[in-house]
C-alpha cells in the first residue's frame, strides 16, 4: 500500500514538473515573432525558417508525441521510418491548410494533438492489443496523427493574414524550419533515451513514463477543449 | 514494441493518467490559463493572477493600437480625372482637428466615416462640398476608418496639404 502511494506521489511530482516546464515554454507565437509576422511582406526565407524551427523546438505537444513514437523504437532504421511518416503527414496538411485556406479551429486541432499523445502512451502500453485484440497499424496511425499536427502548425500561421506575396516560399521556409527543429529536438531526445535505455530503470519505468505521457495528453486535451468552450 | 502490460496494469495506468490530468487541470492549468477555478486552489496558489493579468493587459496585438494625440502634416496628390480616398483609423469618440488646402483648384470632397467590420458599404458623411480649402474638426461616432474622398475633375493633378491634430492612426490612401 505504502509502495503504491509512493509511486503515485512520484508520478504526481513528475507531472507537475512537466507542467511547469511546459508553461514556461508557452506554446504559441511570442510577441516579437508576432509583430514580425504582422509587418512582414514579401519573401523572408530565413526568418520563416527560424520561426518554424523555433516553433517545433518549443512545441511540447509535438515533442511529447515524438517521444511516444520513438520510445520503443530501438533500430535507427525504424526511427527514421516513423519520423518520416510523421514528417510526411504534417507537411501535407501544413501546406494544404495554409495554401487552401482551410479554416479549422485551433483549439479543436490542438485537442486532437493532445489525443495523439494519449493514443501513443496507451499504444506503448500495448493497450490496443489488449483491448481490441489486435494492433492497429502503427505506421499508418503516426501518418494520420501527423496530418492533424500539420493542421495545428497551419492554424498557427493562419492567425496572421500573411500577405499573398511570397506566401509559398515563406511557407516552404517555415516547413523546412519545422523539420530542422524536429531534427534538432529528436537528436536531444534520442541521446537522452539511448542513454537511459542502458539503465535497468528504463524498462522498469516504461509503464510509468507512458502513463505520464497519457496524462500529459489528457491535460493538453482538457486545456484546449476548455479553451474551445470559453473563448 | 513488445512492451505489453497486463489488463489490470493497463486499467490502473489509464485511470491514474486521467485522474492526474483532471487534478492538474482543475487546480493548476484552468485557473492559470482561463481564470476558471472550481476548487479555489488556483486562487490560493496565486495562479489566477496569470489569467487575470492577461485579460486586463491591452497588449493584444491583434487589436488596433490605442490612438494617441499627434500632429501630422501631409502632402497628398490627387491624379488628374481621378478620385482618391484618404482615411484615418479612429476609435469611437476620438477627435481630430483638420485643415487642408489645395494648390489652387477646387475639389469635390466627401468627409465621411465607415464603421469597422462593416461589409454592407454603409458610410456616414460629415461634410460634402467643392472647395479649395477647409478647416474644421469632427469626433468619430463609431470605431472605424474616417477621412476624405477627393475627386479631381481637372486634367492636371492637384496637390493637397493636410494638417491633422488629434487622436488617430493613419491608414492612408485607400484603393
Amino acid at each position: 500500500m505504502s509502495n503504491h502511494t509512493c509511486r503515485l506521489e512520484q508520478a504526481l511530482l513528475l507531472v507537475l514538473l512537466a507542467f511547469f516546464s511546459a508553461a514556461v515554454l508557452a506554446h504559441g507565437v511570442d510577441d516579437s515573432t508576432r509583430s514580425f509576422l504582422q509587418q512582414n511582406s514579401g519573401v523572408q526565407f530565413v526568418p520563416f525558417l527560424y520561426i518554424g524551427a523555433k516553433h517545433m523546438l518549443t512545441g511540447y505537444d509535438h515533442l511529447l508525441f515524438l517521444v511516444g513514437v520513438i520510445f520503443f523504437l530501438y533500430k535507427s532504421r525504424d526511427v527514421l521510418l516513423y519520423v518520416t511518416m510523421f514528417t510526411l503527414g504534417h507537411s501535407i496538411t501544413l501546406l494544404w491548410g495554409v495554401l487552401g485556406n482551410i479554416q479549422v479551429n485551433a483549439h479543436l486541432i490542438d485537442a486532437i494533438i493532445g489525443l495523439s499523445v494519449v493514443y501513443k502512451g496507451f499504444d506503448n502500453l500495448g493497450g490496443f492489443k489488449r483491448l481490441l485484440g489486435y494492433q492497429p497499424n502503427t505506421r499508418l496511425m503516426v501518418l494520420l496523427f501527423g496530418l492533424f499536427h500539420g493542421f495545428g502548425l497551419a492554424t498557427k500561421l493562419q492567425e496572421f493574414q500573411l500577405p499573398e506575396e511570397g506566401l509559398l516560399t515563406n511557407l516552404l521556409a517555415f516547413n523546412i524550419g519545422v523539420e530542422l527543429g524536429q531534427f534538432a529536438a529528436l537528436a536531444f531526445i534520442l541521446i537522452a533515451i539511448n542513454f537511459w535505455r542502458r539503465l535497468p530503470s528504463y524498462e522498469r519505468f516504461a509503464t510509468l513514463t507512458n502513463t505520464l505521457l497519457m496524462s500529459a495528453g489528457f491535460m493538453l486535451m482538457g486545456y484546449q477543449l476548455t479553451g474551445f468552450a470559453v473563448l | 514494441m513488445d512492451h505489453s502490460v497486463n489488463l489490470s496494469t493497463l486499467i490502473k495506468a489509464s485511470v491514474a493518467a486521467t485522474i492526474v490530468a483532471v487534478i492538474a487541470l482543475l487546480t493548476l492549468i484552468l485557473p492559470a490559463e482561463y481564470n476558471i477555478d472550481p476548487t479555489g486552489i488556483g486562487q490560493r496558489l496565486g495562479l489566477t493572477v496569470l489569467a487575470q493579468s492577461a485579460e486586463a493587459s491591452p497588449v493584444d496585438p491583434e487589436s488596433v493600437p490605442e490612438s494617441t494625440e499627434s500632429q501630422q502634416v501631409l502632402e497628398i496628390t490627387v491624379p488628374a480625372n481621378k478620385g482618391i480616398e484618404y482615411k484615418l483609423q479612429m476609435e469611437q469618440y476620438d477627435k481630430v482637428t483638420y485643415e487642408w488646402m489645395t494648390d489652387g483648384s477646387s475639389l469635390y470632397f466627401d468627409l465621411h466615416g465607415e464603421p469597422e467590420g462593416d461589409t454592407t458599404g454603409y458610410f456616414e458623411s460629415y461634410a460634402i462640398a467643392t472647395l479649395d480649402t477647409m478647416k474644421g474638426s469632427f469626433t468619430a461616432p463609431f470605431n472605424g476608418s474616417h477621412g476624405w474622398y477627393w475627386k479631381n475633375t481637372s486634367n492636371n493633378p492637384v496637390a493637397i496639404q493636410l494638417i491633422l491634430n488629434g487622436q488617430f492612426q493613419i491608414i492612408g490612401i485607400k484603393p
